[in-house]
C-alpha cells in the first residue's frame, strides 16, 4: 500500500478550506491589533526610521 | 569581519547616557557593483526582448540559426530581466537600505562579494546554456540542475549576510522594508529548492521529479510566487525605504504597511493555481487559487495607496523631480497590474485571456512600469550618494522618464489589443456553428500591426535605458579620486531588552489581554522569530494546497491506455524541450467547445502522468499540440521543419532544418530512459535496450518518409525523434479503454 492510498482514504480534500479559515483568523488578529487605538505614537516613530541615520563623526549628516 | 570598532577600547570613548558608541562605516562599494550590474543586464535582457518581439513580427529575425530561434531566446529574455535586471536592482537597494536601517555595516564584505560575483556567474551561465537548448522547460526555472545548485549556494550566502547583519544591528525595531526583504529571501529559497527537484540524466539534462498535474501545480506555485517574492515583495521593501527618502517624509501609514505585509504573506502563496484554470487541475485547487487572488486586490491597492499618499504635501515636488515621477508611475503600475491580476484570475475572464498576449501585456505593465520605474527612481536617487557627485544630467533623467513612459503605453496598449483580439478570434463561431477562423494562422496574422507597435514601444524603452546608462557613466566619471567613507557612530543594542510593561489589570478579559499584549512588537523586534513565523505561514499554505494533489489519488484519475513514451519518443520530447517549443505551443485542450472543435478532445489529468516535466505551456503563439498525433503524415512534419512557410503560408514559425542534418545520439537515450525509470516510469525492457528500440522505430519512420515521397537518409537524424514524439501526442486516449478513476467519487474537476 502506498502513501497515496492511505491519504486517498483519509478524506483530507477539505484541508484547503480549513487552512483558509486558520489563515484568515491569524490575519484578522494581526489586522485588529495593528489598528488598535493607542499604537499611533509608536508606529509614527517606527515610520521615521529611514530618517534616523547616525551622524557621521565630525560633521553634520547630509541626509537631514 | 567589519571595520566597526567599539570606541570604548580607544581611550576617548564618546558616551551617550553611559553607553559606549560603536564607530563603523557602510559598505557602499558592494552597492555600486550591483548598480552597474543592474544596468548592464537590464540592457542585455531588454535587447533580447526586442529581438524576440521582432521575431514575432517577422520570422526573418530568427536569423535562420538554431541558437537564435524564439523558443531558445525567450527564456533568456525572461531570466535576464527577472533575475539579472530586477535581481541586481533588489540587491542594490537592499544592501544600501539594510545597512542604514539597522545602523550596521553588512555582516561580511567577503560574503557580499561572493554573492555579487556568484550571481553574475549564474547569469553568464544562463546566457551560455539557454541558447544551446539546455533547459528544464519550467517557466522562470529553466536553468539546469548544476546552475540551480549554484543559485541555492549563492542565495544562502546572501541570506547569511543579511541575517548576520540583522543579528549585529544597532536598531531594535526592524523597519517594515526589512520585513519584505526577509519574506523574499526565505520564500524564494523554498520555492527554488522544491520546484527544481530533479533527477539528472547527464551533466546538463535532468527530469523533474514531479509529473503531469503535480508538476504543473508545483511549477505554478513557484511561477506565481516568483512574481510575488522576487518581483513584488522585494520591490515593496525598496518602495517603503526609497520613496519616503526621496519624498523627504515618512510613509503615509505605517499601520497600512504592516497590514500590507501580512496580507501578502498570507495570501500570495495560495494564488498560483489561477495559472491553470480549466486545465486538468482539480477544480477545488483552481477555485482556491482564484479566491485568494481576488482577495489580494485589497492589500495590493492598500500598498499602492500607501505609496502614493507618501507624497502628500510633496506633489509640487513631483512636477519638478524626475525621481519622484519615476516612483509615482512605478507605484501606479503596481496598482494597475495588481488590479488586473485578480481580474485575470476570475475563471470567466481567464477563459478568454489564458494563452493569449493579454498575459504578456499584464506582466509588462508590472515589469516595465513597476520594477523598471522603481529601479530607475531608486538608482537616480542613489547616484549622487554612491558616486559622491551630482547626477550628470537632469534633463536626460526627464527625457528618460518621458520616452520610457510612452514606450510602456505603446507596448501594453498594443499587446492588450492583441490579446483580446486573439481570445475573441479563437472562440468565434459563424452563423452555421463552425469556427469563424478555423486556420490558426489567421488569428496570428491579425496581430501583426500590434506586434510592430510593440517593437516601437520596446525600442523607446530601450532608448531610455541607454540614456540611463549614459547618465550613470557620466556621473561615475565625475566621482572623487577616492570615495569618502564617513565613519558614523551608534549605540550597540543592550544585550538584554526589557520591553516597556503595559499594565493589564488583574481579572481583565481576553480582549484587554489581546490589546495590551505586546506580541506583535515582540515579533517586530525578534528577527529570528519573525523569520520563522513568515516561513511557517508560507510553508503551511503551500503544504495545505499542494499535498492533496500529490497524495490523494482521486485528484489524478489514471487512464489504462496511457503508456510511457518509447525511447525514441522520449528523445524527441527532449528535443521539443531543448528547442523551447512549449514557449509557443500549449499541450492542454480546455473543455470549451471552441477548443475541442479546433484541437480535439479536451485534455485529462491522467494523460500526463509520465510527463516529467509537464509541457502544458502557457501561451499559444502557434496552435495547441495535445492532439497533433496522426493529424499529418510524417513527411508533412519534415517539410514543416525544413521551411514552415512552405507548408503554412505566412506562418511565423522559425525553421528547424537542423533537425534534418543533425545526427541523433541514439546511445545517449539509455541514460535518459534510466533517469525516467528512477522516477518510477515503467519502462520495462527499454531499461536495457533503449538505443536498439529507438533505432528500430527510427528506421520505420525513415522508411515511411521515403514511402510518402520524402528524402532518404533521415532515419539517423534528429527529425525522426521529434516526429515520433509529435505523432504520439494525444493518441493514447484514442486507444479505447475508458478512464479508470480511483473511485466513484473521483472527479477531476474542471476538465472532467
Amino acid at each position: 500500500m502506498k502513501l497515496s492510498d492511505i491519504m486517498g482514504h483519509a478524506g483530507l480534500s477539505g484541508y484547503a478550506e480549513v487552512a483558509l479559515v486558520l489563515f484568515l483568523g491569524v490575519f484578522v488578529a494581526v489586522s485588529v491589533y495593528t489598528f488598535l487605538p493607542g499604537r499611533g505614537a509608536q508606529l509614527d516613530a517606527d515610520a521615521r526610521l529611514p530618517f534616523d541615520e547616525p551622524t557621521p563623526v565630525g560633521r553634520p549628516s547630509p541626509e537631514r | 569581519m567589519t571595520p566597526a570598532t567599539s570606541v570604548a577600547t580607544e581611550g576617548a570613548a564618546p558616551r551617550t547616557f553611559g553607553v559606549a558608541l560603536d564607530r563603523f562605516s557602510y559598505d557602499d562599494a558592494i552597492v555600486r557593483k550591483f548598480l552597474f550590474a543592474t544596468f548592464v543586464w537590464g540592457v542585455v535582457g531588454m535587447v533580447a526582448g526586442l529581438l524576440i518581439a521582432l521575431q514575432l513580427a517577422n520570422p526573418i529575425f530568427n536569423l535562420g540559426l538554431e541558437w537564435t530561434s524564439f523558443g531558445r531566446l525567450r527564456p533568456l529574455h525572461t531570466n535576464a530581466v527577472i533575475f539579472a535586471f530586477a535581481g541586481n536592482a533588489f540587491f542594490t537597494g537592499a544592501y544600501y537600505s539594510t545597512q542604514r536601517l539597522l545602523k550596521a555595516r553588512m555582516f561580511s564584505d567577503a560574503l557580499g562579494n561572493f554573492h555579487f560575483w556568484g550571481w553574475q556567474a549564474i547569469i553568464v551561465s544562463a546566457a551560455l546554456t539557454l541558447p544551446f537548448g539546455f533547459t528544464q522547460a519550467k517557466e522562470y526555472a529553466e536553468l539546469e540542475w548544476p546552475i540551480d545548485i549554484a543559485i541555492a549556494v549563492v542565495w544562502v550566502a546572501f541570506a547569511v549576510n543579511f541575517f548576520g547583519t540583522l543579528v549585529k544591528r544597532r536598531e531594535r525595531h526592524i523597519y517594515v522594508a526589512l520585513w519584505f526583504y526577509i519574506a523574499s529571501i526565505v520564500t524564494v529559497a523554498i520555492l527554488h529548492i522544491f520546484n527544481n527537484l530533479s533527477v539528472p540524466a547527464d551533466f546538463l539534462k535532468s527530469y523533474s521529479i514531479y509529473a503531469g498535474v503535480q508538476d504543473a501545480f508545483m511549477q505554478w506555485w513557484y511561477g506565481h510566487n516568483a512574481v510575488a517574492f522576487f518581483l513584488t515583495t522585494p520591490f515593496l521593501g525598496l518602495m517603503y525605504y526609497f520613496m519616503p527618502k526621496a519624498a523627504e517624509g515618512p510613509v503615509f501609514s505605517y499601520k497600512l504597511s504592516i497590514l500590507h505585509f501580512w496580507s501578502l504573506v498570507f495570501m500570495y502563496i495560495w494564488a498560483g493555481p489561477h495559472h491553470l484554470h480549466y486545465t486538468a487541475l482539480p477544480e477545488w485547487a483552481s477555485t482556491t487559487g482564484m479566491l485568494f487572488s481576488v482577495m489580494l486586490w485589497a492589500p495590493s491597492w492598500g500598498g499602492m495607496i500607501n505609496g502614493l499618499l507618501t507624497l502628500r504635501g510633496a506633489w509640487h515636488k513631483v512636477a519638478q523631480d524626475p525621481i519622484l515621477k519615476f516612483f509615482v508611475v512605478g507605484v501606479t503600475a503596481y496598482g494597475m497590474s495588481t488590479f488586473e491580476g485578480p481580474m485575470l484570475s476570475i475563471k470567466s475572464v481567464n477563459a478568454l485571456a489564458h494563452y493569449t498576449d493579454w498575459i504578456i501585456a499584464h506582466v509588462h505593465t508590472g515589469a516595465l512600469g513597476w520594477n523598471g520605474f522603481l529601479t530607475f527612481g531608486m538608482v537616480y536617487w542613489l547616484l549622487p550618494r554612491l558616486f559622491q557627485a551630482p547626477v550628470h544630467s537632469r534633463k536626460a533623467m526627464e527625457l528618460h522618464f518621458w520616452i520610457a513612459s510612452v514606450g510602456i503605453v505603446l507596448y501594453v496598449v498594443a499587446i492588450y489589443s492583441a490579446g483580446v483580439t486573439q481570445g475573441l478570434m479563437w472562440r468565434a463561431f459563424d452563423e452555421t456553428g463552425r469556427l469563424a477562423y478555423p486556420d490558426f494562422v489567421e488569428t496570428v496574422l491579425k496581430l501583426m500591426p500590434m506586434y510592430w507597435m510593440r517593437v516601437a514601444g520596446g525600442t523607446l524603452y530601450i532608448a531610455g535605458m541607454l540614456l540611463f546608462g549614459w547618465n550613470i557613466l557620466m556621473t561615475w566619471r565625475a566621482r572623487p579620486a577616492r570615495y569618502d567613507e564617513p565613519v558614523v557612530e551608534a549605540a550597540p543594542l543592550a544585550p538584554r531588552y526589557t520591553p516597556p510593561v503595559v499594565p493589564v489589570p488583574a481579572g481583565a478579559g481576553l480582549w484587554a489581554r489581546f490589546a495590551g499584549a505586546a506580541w506583535h512588537r515582540a515579533w517586530e523586534r525578534a528577527p529570528l522569530l519573525f523569520t520563522v513565523l513568515t516561513t511557517v505561514a508560507v510553508l503551511v499554505a503551500s503544504l495545505f494546497e499542494i499535498l492533496p494533489t500529490f497524495l490523494i489519488k482521486s485528484n489524478v484519475p489514471t487512464i489504462a491506455s496511457v503508456k510511457p513514451y518509447t525511447p525514441l519518443e522520449l528523445a524527441g520530447r527532449d528535443l521539443y524541450i531543448a528547442e523551447g517549443c512549449f514557449n509557443c505551443h500549449s499541450q492542454m485542450v480546455r473543455p470549451f467547445r471552441y477548443e475541442t472543435e479546433r484541437f480535439g478532445e479536451y485534455s485529462k489529468p491522467g494523460e500526463s502522468v509520465y510527463d516529467h516535466p509537464f509541457l502544458w505551456g502557457s501561451r499559444r503563439i502557434g496552435p495547441d499540440l495535445a492532439r497533433v498525433g496522426g493529424k499529418y503524415p510524417d513527411l508533412w512534419h519534415v517539410r514543416h521543419f525544413q521551411e514552415p512557410q512552405a507548408v503554412v503560408a505566412r506562418s511565423i514559425m522559425p525553421t528547424y532544418r537542423h533537425f534534418l542534418t543533425t545526427p541523433l545520439d541514439f546511445d545517449g537515450i539509455q541514460a535518459r530512459v534510466d533517469a525516467m525509470t528512477m522516477l518510477g516510469v515503467p519502462y520495462g525492457e527499454a531499461v536495457r535496450t533503449a538505443p536498439a528500440m529507438a533505432r528500430a522505430q527510427a528506421d520505420a519512420i525513415g522508411a515511411a518518409i521515403v514511402e510518402q515521397g520524402g528524402p532518404a537518409g533521415l532515419a539517423d537524424k534528429q527529425v525522426v525523434a521529434i516526429i515520433a514524439y509529435l505523432q504520439r501526442l494525444g493518441r493514447d486516449i484514442r486507444l479505447a479503454a475508458p478512464a479508470t478513476a480511483a473511485g466513484p467519487a473521483a472527479r477531476a474537476g474542471g476538465a472532467d
